[in-house]
């Protein structure tokens, strides 16, 4: 028998009864008592005896724990002998128990996507407790629904792919090194890529970094020879990703690397073409502060340890036009012939670290700056008092060299602001309160004042940090700075702060001013197209429980590119979307979704809006116009179904067969009556569970039809129904904006509302008959008020109204016999192809059973 | 005051605080406000917060301090539109009849001559004498229309009348 | 190009001379200007002060006669072109305000379509004509130093109006240059002059004129130069009153910029405009003038203190 180990058994599909020749539809129906949860309300002997008359059902069981041991024991031992190629479990919600069954019946040797589950326990036994008749009544409608579904389920192969064993981390500031040592420690290739000709990101040009204030590149430099040396660690400079293709575990990268016109192999970093080259340039490291010349290396611990050559700068690396440095290096390291190159590999992984820039502080013209030499930003400062710096560690004035005997610091520029941002930067109140204790190292008598509105030192020691600051003498007052002018002479600012504990205006006169810059997101513009927020900072997958992962399976965010932080919480960020990527190269193989998309090329006229509709990418054009869905990014939601006007796109297990299937056998009865309801996976169909956890009573008129995603209702079912005589119809999905487990099912499923009540405008049915909700797994309250509220509606309408207008078409009282239902799609051209293993015959399957007993 | 009234100036005050809520107390508007520099009455942050805090506007008048230079709204970080809801404090103040006597006397030559200041036979002298040609004059009942379909038309009579009042 | 002129009262009686300014300069730069019968913009302090929804119609009336003419409105004080501009976005932005407005006018005879723009002398001669158009016209450059004040209501809401950006205004300096003059940088640039607080409290009005006249005092300008009326008077008088309250000694010459315009391009009887200062300078003579001079005695453009 084969284990229940996932990767056992899906490395070996051929195992699996993919499906069986037989035409012959085997139904087993497993009604469970569930001791007296269900039994007490729903006459289960009577469900039973009922399940049995149903059309493709030969063997029926009534269980009292059809979860325990036992239980799963007769539904394997079922599956054997009686040869059931469909299994369907009237028990509980398949929340609960719809892994365990797929369990069993794979065990058995059944594939796992032939079974499914009625609810008759948190939907009907626990929620209908004073209406035993109508409850089991409602259960029958419920079996009878699984029943019609389960004749049109297809096995699915359970597949998976090998994961390339390396690693892809764009960025190497902090986050970007740590993630790539980390996977590299762990034994796993990385190519690390990095736009900037050396590594380090802002940290390399930090002077002091707090809490602890220790030297920026002390700490760093160690790291990024790490980052050097490491085997593991494929250092790529002065380089961008160009294209992705692919998938988690298999991505197929392409990169652009520029030109350094410099051997990092023979440059010895001597400086000597410094001396000769003409060109000067601002210099970036220092913030423009200073000139460097168009051959240059961005600071002495630079990894590599190369010169590099700006070629916009640069005259030109000939005779005519310069080449001064090419007779000047004496290690002949200058190649003028260097061209930019592609480099390919493949990954397994991918994580961002691509970082933040600092805010511009252009873009707050009242601060002064760039108008008012004496205005600088932190960064300027860092620069300005770090002694690899353009004055050598001296801190002094722009405008005259001159040492500032006073020097103001603002906070909150470039954040909470409508004009840059508007959420809080996270490290510039620290950041300042260190600026402030190091001016007062450089200069014991010079006064600070640091101007806030809210001071948040929120990490581990800042406090301590502030307590010194105050010691020190440093001084805060609350008020954001409106504005700053220059006297046209001196060049001294005048800063003008309310004094807001006060309630007084300060016009003060400093030499010197640091704005505390915030971060500017610049997250974005990546091959694979990863959400980001409206400043432009990648989007997480749950901000609480996957704070590293991001709705692409195999990408990672982390550092400064997910959010604005300081170092040390870049470098855990990094540990931690390091460790998640490790998982993924660790197994060696990746799961992908059984149930994903097919799009039907006989029916799809391909429109291409499904496309749109997939927030995985996963549906894509081919060179000859074909659509197609990457199987190993499909999620399964269904949205693209959803919204698919052929109708084109199969949805294993939710096809649209199954779905209008169920919607029939609902309504075949005094449908006047009935609730159709549609809730999700997720969100709503939790929410109605917790209802029935929670025993809230409400009226038997619903009927559930479960879908992963709102994203599949279409409006044809909402139209179907109708059409059948629904009393009510209800859409109910996660909360709108960003609770859908599927990111943005919710939305495409709203959209479709005008459609959807155009159409019943059209057909004279009422507008209280539709209904759209945002039920979330917390909220049984709301679905038991929905579930009342409807029946209302659905009784009001019962007395006013004449049945619809539209001619209802004749509900069938039975299905058809079997090998219609059987022949219902046309399997050779959709079934899918599985990977590995063929397609074996069921009786060799039942043989190998037998042996086992 | 008429209930209507009543309902009214609540409804006026409410959207006051609405708009005014934003307001995270930073103080950008007050270090930007001209007025504030020269006396510690005017406070625009200070009158946004009294109207956030208490719902109500403030006994003092200072509200008709403001000159109106708009500073604030431009640097409000919060895009709370300081100026307009200053304009709104002054609105309802001046439906109490609690305007001052030059803004009355102003919505008065308003109503007289469509004008802000009187038109003296002086400054029509001057206009021929530099050549410069006989601006068309709206007529005086399109004028006395318009501030009737709106509110000008009572806050003038109320305002008047408590000028009157205080002089007795 | 013809355009519905509104100088504004204050202009219109009170700185008569600045229209004429405006007035002498247009035919230079081809604009034909039709005079319509508004009435106050009206003034977006006092009148909106007292009643939102009588400021809101006076001004739609005002656009909306424009409209009727098929003209767009050519402003000369930064006070009107606030009011009339802020109302056009009202009424553009929030459609029951709008609905509520036509209702008034149809009773008028007009409606508020918002097919006319609003566009000041300041943003023409910019925008429009462009610098090096004027520059070409210049013909007796005045080469003294001057602070310029663009005033609060031409520059904020700077999301609106458009006209500069609002904290570090440069257009009317190099209006300004192009004339010939040195434009000094100053503190306090985009202050207020008080003016709209002189009626409610006219000390503390002062109080603020000094303030931005010791500012301007530091970098020890010939003239101001503004582009609005109010603004004009606000300073050619208010900082006698200013002297008069505080004991300071303000004594600045104050040009309406087309009036040094008129005086650049050499054209007739700019005397006259000079003759209505109360603070008079002397226009020193460019080096090209004094040739001139030499060559042909021409006019004097000096005025008699």
């Amino acid at each position: 028998m084969t284990t229940s180990d996932p990767k056992e058994s899906s490395s070996d599909p051929s195992e699996m009864e993919v499906v069986s020749t037989d035409p012959e539809l085997r139904i087993g129906v497993f009604p469970c008592k569930c001791g007296k949860n269900i039994g007490a309300v729903v006459d289960v002997d009577e469900l039973a005896e009922y399940s049995k008359t149903l059309p493709g059902v030969v063997f029926v069981q009534v269980n009292t724990y059809t979860c325990a041991d036992p239980g799963q024991r007769e539904i394997q031992e079922a599956i054997t002998e009686h040869g059931l190629n469909r299994v369907v479990v009237v028990s509980c919600s398949p929340t609960m128990h719809e892994d365990t069954f797929r369990k069993t019946v794979r065990e058995a040797g059944l594939n796992p996507y032939l079974c499914i589950m009625a609810n008759v326990r948190e939907h009907v036994s626990w929620v209908h407790q004073h209406d035993p008749a109508a409850a089991t009544q409602k259960a029958k409608d419920l079996v009878a629904m699984s029943v019609a579904k389960a004749a049109t389920l297809e096995a699915q192969p359970e597949l998976d792919v090998p994961v390339t064993q390396a690693a892809l981390v764009v960025g190497a500031g902090v986050a970007g090194m740590q993630a790539a040592l980390d996977l590299a420690d762990a034994g796993f290739k990385v190519n690390l890529v990095e736009k900037e000709p050396t590594i380090g990101g802002i940290m390399a040009i930090l002077d002091k970094v707090f809490p602890q204030n220790d030297c920026s590149i002390c700490i760093l430099g160690p790291k990024m020879v790490d980052v050097a040396k490491h085997p593991n660690i494929n250092l790529i400079t002065l380089a961008e990703v160009e294209t992705i293709s692919g998938y988690v575990g298999n991505f197929a990268v392409r990169v652009k690397q520029r030109a350094r016109y410099v051997d990092i192999d023979t440059c010895t970093s001597c400086g000597d073409c410094v001396e000769v080259c003409p060109v000067d340039v601002p210099s970036r490291t220092d913030q423009s502060l200073t000139w460097q010349k168009a051959i240059q290396i961005p600071f002495p611990q630079a990894v590599p340890s190369s010169y590099f050559i700006d070629p916009d700068a640069c005259l030109g690396m000939d005779l005519i036009r310069c080449g001064k440095c090419i007779d000047r290096c004496e290690q002949k390291a200058i190649v003028p012939s260097d061209r930019d190159k592609y480099i390919d590999f493949e990954v397994g992984v991918i994580i961002l670290a691509t970082g933040f820039s600092p805010a511009d502080p252009r873009k707050i013209p009242r601060l002064g700056w760039g108008r008012y030499p004496n205005v600088i930003t932190t960064l300027e400062f860092e620069r300005l008092i770090n002694a690899a710096g353009p004055t050598e560690g001296s801190l002094v004035r722009p405008s005259d060299l001159v040492k500032p005997k006073s020097v103001a610091i603002a906070q909150c520029v470039g954040s909470r602001s409508k004009d840059t941002r508007m959420a809080c930067s996270n490290f510039c109140c620290a950041e300042s309160v260190k600026c402030a204790l190091l001016v007062k190292e450089h200069y014991p008598d010079t006064e600070v004042t640091i101007y806030y509105q809210d001071l948040r030192m929120h990490g581990k020691y800042f406090e301590d940090q502030y307590l010194k600051a105050r010691e020190e003498g440093v001084k805060f007052v609350r008020g954001r700075v409106g504005e700053i002018q220059q006297y046209p002479d001196t060049k001294n600012l005048r800063v003008s702060v309310e004094d807001t504990t006060h309630n007084k205006l300060l016009m003060i006169d400093y030499d010197l001013v640091i704005l505390s810059m915030g971060a500017e997101g610049r997250s974005g513009n990546f091959p694979i197209p990863i959400s980001c927020t409206e400043d432009s900072f990648y989007i997480e997958s749950h901000p609480k429980l996957r704070p590293v992962d991001t709705s692409s399976a195999g990408v990672f965010i982390c550092g400064g590119a997910e959010s604005p932080k300081d170092i040390r919480d870049s470098v855990i960020q990094a540990s931690a979307a390091a460790g998640r990527a490790a998982i993924i190269l660790q197994k060696g193989r990746y799961p992908i979704e059984a149930l994903s998309a097919k799009i039907m090329q006989d029916l799809c006229n391909r429109c291409g809006t499904c496309v749109s509709r997939c927030p995985y990418g996963a549906i894509s054009q081919d060179g000859t116009g074909k659509f197609t869905v990457m199987g190993a990014l499909c999620q399964a939601c269904g949205t693209c179904a959803g919204d698919c006007p052929k109708d084109a796109i199969y949805m294993p297990n939710f096809t649209s067969q199954q779905i209008e299937a169920q919607i029939e056998i609902a309504l075949r009865e005094k449908p006047e009556d009935k609730i159709v309801a549609f809730a999700c996976a997720f969100c709503s169909y939790r929410g109605s569970d917790l209802a029935g956890v929670s025993r809230m009573q409400y009226p038997t008129n619903a009927r559930v039809i479960r879908a992963m995603c709102s994203g599949r209702y279409s409006p044809r079912f909402a139209q179907k129904a109708f059409e059948l005589g629904a009393g009510a119809v209800l859409y109910s999905g996660c909360h709108l904006p960003a609770d859908c487990h599927f990111q943005t099912g919710n939305h495409w499923m709203a959209k479709r509302e005008p459609r959807i009540r155009g159409w019943m405008k059209r057909n004279n049915v009422s507008e209280d008959r539709f209904r759209i909700e945002w039920v979330s797994a917390g909220e049984g309250k709301k679905w038991q008020t929905i579930m009342s509220e409807m029946a209302n509606v659905v009784e009001e309408h019962k007395t006013s109204l004449p049945a619809p207008k539209k001619a209802t078409k004749k509900a069938k009282a039975k299905p058809k016999p079997k090998s219609k239902t059987m022949k219902a799609k046309p399997k050779s051209k959709t079934k899918p192809r599985p990977k590995s293993g063929t397609i074996k015959k069921s009786a060799s399957k039942k043989k190998k059973a037998s042996s086992k007993k | 005051m008429t209930d209507q009234a009543d309902t009214n100036r609540t409804q006026e005050l409410e959207e006051l605080r609405e708009a005014a809520r934003p307001c995270f107390q930073c103080g950008i508007c007050a270090s930007s406000c001209p007025v504030f520099r020269v006396t510690p009455e005017m406070n625009p942050r200070v009158a946004v917060d009294s109207i956030i805090a208490s719902g109500e506007i403030s006994e003092d008048g200072t509200e008709w301090l403001c000159a109106y230079c708009l500073m604030c709204d431009q640097r409000c970080p919060m895009g709370v539109s300081l100026a307009e809801i200053l304009l709104g404090i002054k609105n309802i103040a001046a439906k109490e009849g609690k305007a001052p006597t030059e803004f009355t006397q102003t919505l008065e030559t308003l109503a007289d001559d469509g004008c802000l200041s009187p038109i003296s036979s002086r400054s029509e002298k001057k206009r021929v004498e530099l050549g410069l040609p006989d601006l068309p004059r709206p007529d005086p009942v399109i004028i006395q229309k318009m501030l009737e379909a709106t509110s000008a038309a009572d806050v003038l009579k109320i305002n008047k009348a408590a000028l009157e009042e205080a002089s007795e | 190009m013809k355009y519905a002129f509104f100088p504004g009262c204050t202009m219109a009686y009170r700185l008569q001379f600045a229209e004429k300014s405006v007035r002498m300069v247009a035919p230079v730069f081809d604009i034909e200007l039709v005079d319509l019968a508004f009435t106050c913009c009206p003034e977006p302090n006092a009148v909106r002060s007292m009643s939102d929804d009588t400021w809101l119609i006076f001004a739609a009336r005002n656009i909306a006669l424009a409209e009727a003419e098929g003209l767009d409105i050519l402003t000369a004080c930064a006070g009107c072109h606030e009011s009339l501009s802020l109302a056009k976005y009202e009424l553009d932005e929030k459609p029951d305000r709008r609905e509520k407005a036509n209702e008034i006018l149809k009773g008028l005879g007009l409606e508020y379509k918002g097919t006319s723009t609003i566009i000041h002398m300041h943003q023409f001669l910019f925008d429009e004509v462009g610098i090096e158009t004027i520059t070409s016209k210049v013909v007796r450059p005045v080469p003294i130093k001057v602070v310029t004040h663009s005033g609060c209501h031409l520059l904020r809401p700077e999301k609106v109006l458009h006209v500069d950006n609002a904290e570090a205004p440069a257009k009317l300096d190099q209006l300004c240059e192009s004339l010939g003059m040195e434009s000094l940088e100053y503190m306090d640039k985009t202050m207020c002059c008080g003016a709209g607080v002189r009626k409610a409290d006219s000390k503390t009005s002062y109080a603020v004129l000094r303030e931005k006249m010791t500012s301007m005092a530091m970098v020890k300008p010939d003239a101001i130069v503004v582009f609005c009326p109010t603004c004009f008077i606000s300073f050619e008088s208010g900082q006698r009153m200013t002297n008069k309250n505080f004991g300071t000694d303000f004594k600045f010459p104050v040009f309406y910029y087309t009036e040094l315009l008129a005086i650049a391009m050499d054209l007739p009887d700019t005397g006259l405009l000079l003759a209505e200062h109360r603070v008079k300078i002397d226009l020193p003579k460019s080096k090209e003038t004094v040739e001139e001079a030499e060559v042909d005695s021409g006019d004097s453009i000096t005025s008699s203190p």
